[in-house]
């Protein structure tokens, strides 16, 4: 057989050259391409970035490996267990081909080191991200440097490709994404009525008030009694957090007789002496069923009577409340209401089948009662070793979710709601989303083939693609859509501000806008990373966004001019009209991005800005909500300053 | 009372033996257990998958079935790795795999991904392999192959399809950016569908004790917290049977005798936003949409052929059933959440319990031959989603020219695409798509792009299209081995040209 010859047509990068011809092929190996995210897209996605040609790859990660991820993150082991996805990923990839540059990146894609100028670094950027802050977060970045995206998702058999390119194609935010539910405070706190209100209990509320750090609630409660929710109520819960000071005292206590008690102080504070207190608000009980305070002794030992049953015959667990336990195990091992799988199917084994996993089975009061007062010390004793200050809720991490599930149980039994599994409050405590290899694998490849139609500028070949599992119609492919004109991401106009935050002054930014403000950006929050917002309060016009950065000159002098705006400024586009009335505005407020600000009828302005936030809450994310999502600044007819939103004029 | 250490040693006795926490298996696999469960979990770990060429989409498919946790695979290949291999297959370990045996170096890679499964690497070639031992096929329960040449992959097809135990086999042939699959077994039985379509209520044939208990309801004495938790079933039943008895017991039949129903039920709700009578109105198709067996069972029903499998008993048992009045499947026994005091739900659900396991107990009764619970009661809680699919010979579709022809009128480019697959590695391309369909006019834009493709990039297993085929192929394997969710049902066509799928049915 004849020597190898890479550099014949049958050579290493043959295929590649055939699939990309050759133009584009010789540009891969130049070509900087950023990957968010390590797991299970990232993984796939590295493999065929490597493969495709390209040379010079960042990858960025904040995650650590988890068991959970082997089943599809196929460049991790068991022994890479607990180390930075991004950095074993690089390693194993590298391995296939020396020739690649990997840049491995142990971060958070949202930390201000990441600007606009970094971004811009990249000739495109894949995103493989499992949330959506992060998401809208790089679709910004994008936006504003013009930097060609492909977004990505997966979930069980469906998935998602997107490519992304300012004033071509829509962005990320174009289109309002879901935002996860919400429940209100009192549901949580006092009146729960589904399995699901007592999980975010005991994660959420419970959980930080018991193991996590030393802080008054009272925002919360604040925020609550603002949405008008019952002040009487707010009122108990506010003396029921105080009281949670002794509890916590005796989980951090180095003594042992004290700590060795905790559990069950806690388990009477929460399950017995808040229940009782509640009953005592009889208002609230006319149209309700009670909540039954626990007795720890007697459950114990098996002698507690709830809802008219003794406890030891009760299996909380799987189907429903109070009720005989051969009973519940008989005839349907799918829980009444158990979540489903994203593509509206669950799992179907009978718990009591022969199959069954362990988690799977449910728990009765009394098993809740053990594994809440085993929970609690467990964490307790974290504390108390000293290696962790405060502990909050992990769904792979065992001790919490022991605790999580069986206080939610208990909570669930005191207020006659039917209990959970382990495996299921796993799956609604910890968002948790199937994930296989197969649609990540489906989707990889998708991803880098919409990469290169976008490289290629290809623009008629962009696809947004679902993979959608239907036997009859495995993907679904259809043509972009242009950006919606009311976008409040990409339809800014963005001008990138280069600058030293600690000296510049907004005022100095906005020298043409503005005369009164003489703080720092850097005092107002605005560092390099962040944005700069200035929006026409009226409007018209769109928005400007200045993303701020440090000095693409890595020696800019210390005694240089402390900003460097583009020249010419970006004129801000023309507002499409909002279809949603609203009150008039007086003519002499018009267009403040220009010159001089208008000098009066400020006061006026106030209300409608807040009609028209409210009116455009439900569209496409408009620039006010995310300005006050971002914690950004405003340039607007008011001096008052409100929470992140600085308001000047 | 203080909580003592006794007490403590108690509480880690118990947890001990409550063992709530999973072990490290089921920790791996949690993310896809939470798709098919257990059982199709067990149904994987029994495979064996044997995969012949260990190219890059061969070796991404079992990349795919690896990480899930099959039982074993075989990847059988005679021929060394070339310069091209270990530029586009990452399972291979780059340029020092050159020059050595494919199936053992791929094997070598694939098998570090899961120490669960146990992996072997044939070198022989599958033409010796077919010639002097051909049962080696019948081993496994499933075979896939890439690109493997016309006259082989014909006698292996045949080979499988003539043997009773029918090894199902997954043809995989791509060219540049298209590609076609195609999955030949015989039949495929199906419990656990996983169908979107959630079971009858049966409002509309209520049994007696649904009946009884929605009449026996004194809407008038209750205060108005009890009013306002009637679960939905109990109005919707009492208000069907009530409009049954002024209408010739029908149920609403115009759109608006369904206006008029609803209006009903919304006339005796006690405050304007009552949520359980808001439900009921939500609902209230349930009143006028007949329970009755699904087409696609009744298909099935019809088919004098039922296998004698277990499945095959169980269907026949699930016709007699439904044969006999109210003509329905078994009941069952899961209630969607309504709004509702806990007392009402309990009650209601408990008579949906009883009644499904009365029906139960009738279906078992009519089964011909006895069947393990488990396996009745699994039936019987998915009996509405069940399916028994027939497949087709590989290879049918392209010797019958009929039907060909149909399909290039309807669906011209997943058929082009599919016959220049079919006419690759002929030297003709044209000439053997004249032989397969005489007189078909090539002109169409659809066959140039195809034949243009295959030309263009003959046999070059790109990298993204690998991945891509390695995900889709690897969905159907696994759907066939853990028999839940239907699979795709003859050809799937794959353009990433273009980014489309689309499926020629057999």
């Amino acid at each position: 057989m004849a020597p190898f010859d890479l550099s014949s047509p049958m050579s290493r990068s043959f295929h590649a050259r055939a699939i990309l011809g050759p133009k584009l092929h010789d540009q891969l190996p130049n070509l900087k391409v950023l990957i968010v995210g390590a797991g299970g897209i990232g993984c796939e996605l590295l493999k065929n970035v490597v493969l495709a040609g390209f040379g010079q790859i960042t990858l960025l990660d904040l995650d650590t490996i988890d068991l959970s991820n082997l089943n599809r993150q196929f460049l991790f082991r068991k022994k890479d267990v607990k180390q930075s996805k991004a950095i074993v990923a690089a390693r194993t990839a590298s391995a296939f081909n020396p020739n690649v540059q990997i840049k491995p990146i142990h971060g958070d894609v949202k930390d201000p080191q990441f600007d606009l100028a970094w971004f811009k670094g990249f000739d495109v950027v894949l995103n493989a991200l499992d949330n959506l802050d992060a998401r809208r977060h790089v679709n910004k970045m994008c936006m504003a440097g013009n930097i060609p995206l492909v977004e990505s998702g997966t979930a069980g058999y469906l998935g998602q490709v997107q490519p992304l390119l300012k004033d071509r194609t829509e962005c990320f935010d174009c289109i309002p994404k879901p935002t996860p539910k919400n429940f209100p405070v009192c549901t949580i706190r006092s009146t729960p009525t589904q399995p699901i209100h007592c999980i975010v209990w005991a994660k959420s509320y419970l959980m930080p008030q018991l193991f996590g750090e030393d802080e008054d609630s009272t925002s919360e409660l604040d925020e609550a009694e603002k949405q008008g929710e019952n002040a009487q109520e707010v009122a108990n819960l506010r003396r029921e957090a105080q009281a949670f000071k002794s509890v916590r005292a005796a989980l951090r206590s180095k003594d042992k007789d004290t700590s060795s008690s905790a559990a069950k102080m806690a388990f009477q504070k929460v399950f017995y002496h808040d229940i009782l207190n509640l009953l005592s608000m009889e208002d609230m009980w006319r149209f309700r069923d009670k909540p039954v305070p626990l007795d720890f002794n007697l459950i114990q030992s098996d002698q507690f009577i709830l809802r008219g049953q003794v406890t030891s015959a009760i299996d909380i667990s799987a189907d429903s409340i109070p009720r005989p336990a051969n009973e519940v195990r008989g005839l349907d091992g799918r829980p009444n209401g158990s979540p489903v799988g994203s593509n509206g199917s669950g799992p179907s084994s009978s718990t009591k089948s022969g199959h069954g996993l362990k988690d799977q089975r449910s728990l009765t009061l009394r098993d809740n009662l053990a594994l809440f007062a085993l929970g609690t010390e467990r964490l307790a004793a974290r504390l108390t070793t000293g290696k962790e200050e405060t502990i909050l809720f992990d769904k792979d991490d065992d001790d919490t979710l022991d605790f999580v599930t069986a206080a939610a149980n208990l909570r669930s039994a005191a207020y006659g709601i039917p209990g959970k599994s382990r495996w299921e409050v796993k799956e609604m405590a910890g968002n948790i989303i199937p994930a296989i290899a197969t649609t990540n694998a489906i989707i990889s490849g998708l991803i880098v083939l919409q990469a290169l139609h976008l490289l290629r500028e290809a623009f008629d070949s962009l696809r947004n693609v679902h993979a959608q599992f239907k036997p009859s119609a495995p993907l679904s492919a259809v043509k972009l859509s242009l950006p919606n004109p009311r976008c409040g991401v990409c339809r800014d106009a963005y001008a990138f501000l280069q600058c030293d935050p600690s000296r510049v002054t907004l005022a100095e930014v906005l020298e043409d806008f503005d005369d009164n403000l003489h703080r720092t950006l850097e005092s107002l929050n605005v560092t390099k990373g962040k944005f700069l917002s200035i929006a026409d309060e009226d409007g018209e016009l769109e928005v400007i966004t200045l993303p701020s950065a440090r000095y693409r000159e890595s020696n800019h002098p210390i005694d240089g001019p402390p900003m460097i705006l583009p020249d010419p400024l970006p004129e801000p586009g023309q507002r499409v009209k909002s279809i949603t009335p609203r009150p008039s505005t007086p003519p002499s407020m018009l267009p403040r991005i220009q010159k001089r600000p208008a000098p009066d009828g400020m006061d006026e302005a106030q209300p409608a800005k807040r009609a028209r936030i409210a009116a455009s809450s439900n569209s496409s994310p408009r620039t006010s909500r995310r300005l006050e999502e971002d914690g950004l600044i405003l340039i607007d007819g008011d001096e008052s300053v409100d929470e992140d939103i600085v308001v000047i004029d | 009372m203080s909580f003592n250490e006794s007490q403590s040693q108690d509480i880690e006795g118990a947890t001990t033996a409550i063992q709530s926490q999973p072990d490290s298996k089921t920790r791996r696999y949690d993310r896809q257990l939470r798709l098919w469960a257990a059982t199709g979990q067990s149904a994987l770990e029994s495979a064996r998958v044997l995969v012949i060429g260990a190219s890059a989409t061969a070796t991404s498919i079992l990349k795919n079935l690896v990480l899930p946790g099959i039982g074993h695979f075989t990847l059988l290949d005679h021929a060394t790795v070339s310069p091209a291999d270990a530029g586009n297959n990452f399972f291979l370990q780059g340029t020092t795999s050159i020059g050595r045996n494919r199936a053992e170096e791929a094997v070598r890679l694939l098998s570090e991904l899961n120490d669960n499964v146990d992996a072997c690497a044939d070198t022989r070639n599958i033409a010796d392999v077919l010639a002097s031992d051909p049962s080696y096929f019948l081993g496994f329960s499933l075979i896939i192959t890439h690109n493997l040449s016309p006259v082989l992959l014909t006698r292996l097809a045949d080979l499988l399809w003539e043997n009773p135990s029918s090894t199902p086999l997954i043809p995989v042939r791509s060219a540049g950016f298209l590609a076609d699959f195609f999955v030949q077994f015989h039949t495929h039985e199906i419990i656990e569908s996983h169908s979107e379509t959630s079971p009858s209520l049966r409002i509309d044939k209520p049994f007696p004790a649904l009946l009884q208990a929605a009449r026996a309801l004194d809407f008038d004495t209750m205060d108005s917290t009890d009013h306002g938790h009637i679960p939905y079933v109990y109005l919707l039943v009492r208000t069907l049977d009530d409009w049954k008895a002024t209408h010739n017991g029908l149920p609403p039949q115009t759109h608006a005798d369904k206006q008029n129903f609803k209006s009903i039920l919304a006339a005796q709700k006690r405050t304007p936003d009552q949520e359980n009578f808001e439900e009921a109105i939500a609902q209230a198709y349930r009143a006028w949409t007949p329970t009755v067996v699904r087409p696609h069972l009744v298909e099935l029903f019809n088919d004098v052929t039922l296998p004698s499998t277990p499945f095959g008993h169980l269907l026949a048992a699930l016709r007699s059933f439904s044969e006999r009045p109210p003509h329905v499947l078994p009941l069952s026994a899961t209630l969607p959440d309504m709004k509702s005091d806990t007392e009402s739900y309990v009650r209601l659900q408990n008579l949906y319990r009883a009644q499904a396991a009365e029906e139960r107990e009738q279906f078992r009764a009519l089964l011909p031959v006895p069947l393990e619970n488990e396996l009745v009661e699994l039936f019987v809680k998915n009996a509405h989603g069940v399916q028994l699919l027939r497949g087709a010979r590989y290879g049918a579709l392209d010797t019958a020219p009929a039907k060909l022809i149909m399909y290039l009128d309807n669906l011209t480019r997943e058929t082009a695409t599919h016959l220049a697959l079919s006419a690759w590695m002929h030297s003709e391309l044209r000439e053997h798509v004249l032989t397969l369909i005489p007189g078909t006019e090539l002109g169409k834009k659809e066959f140039s792009d195809a034949f243009g493709e295959i030309v263009r990039a003959p046999a070059a297993d790109l990298p993204n299209v690998a991945a891509f085929l390695g995900g889709m192929v690897a969905q159907e394997s696994i759907k066939m081995i853990t028999k839940q969710y239907i699979p795709i049902n003859g050809y799937c066509v794959v353009d990433l040209v273009d980014t489309w799928t689309g499926v020629l049915e057999s």
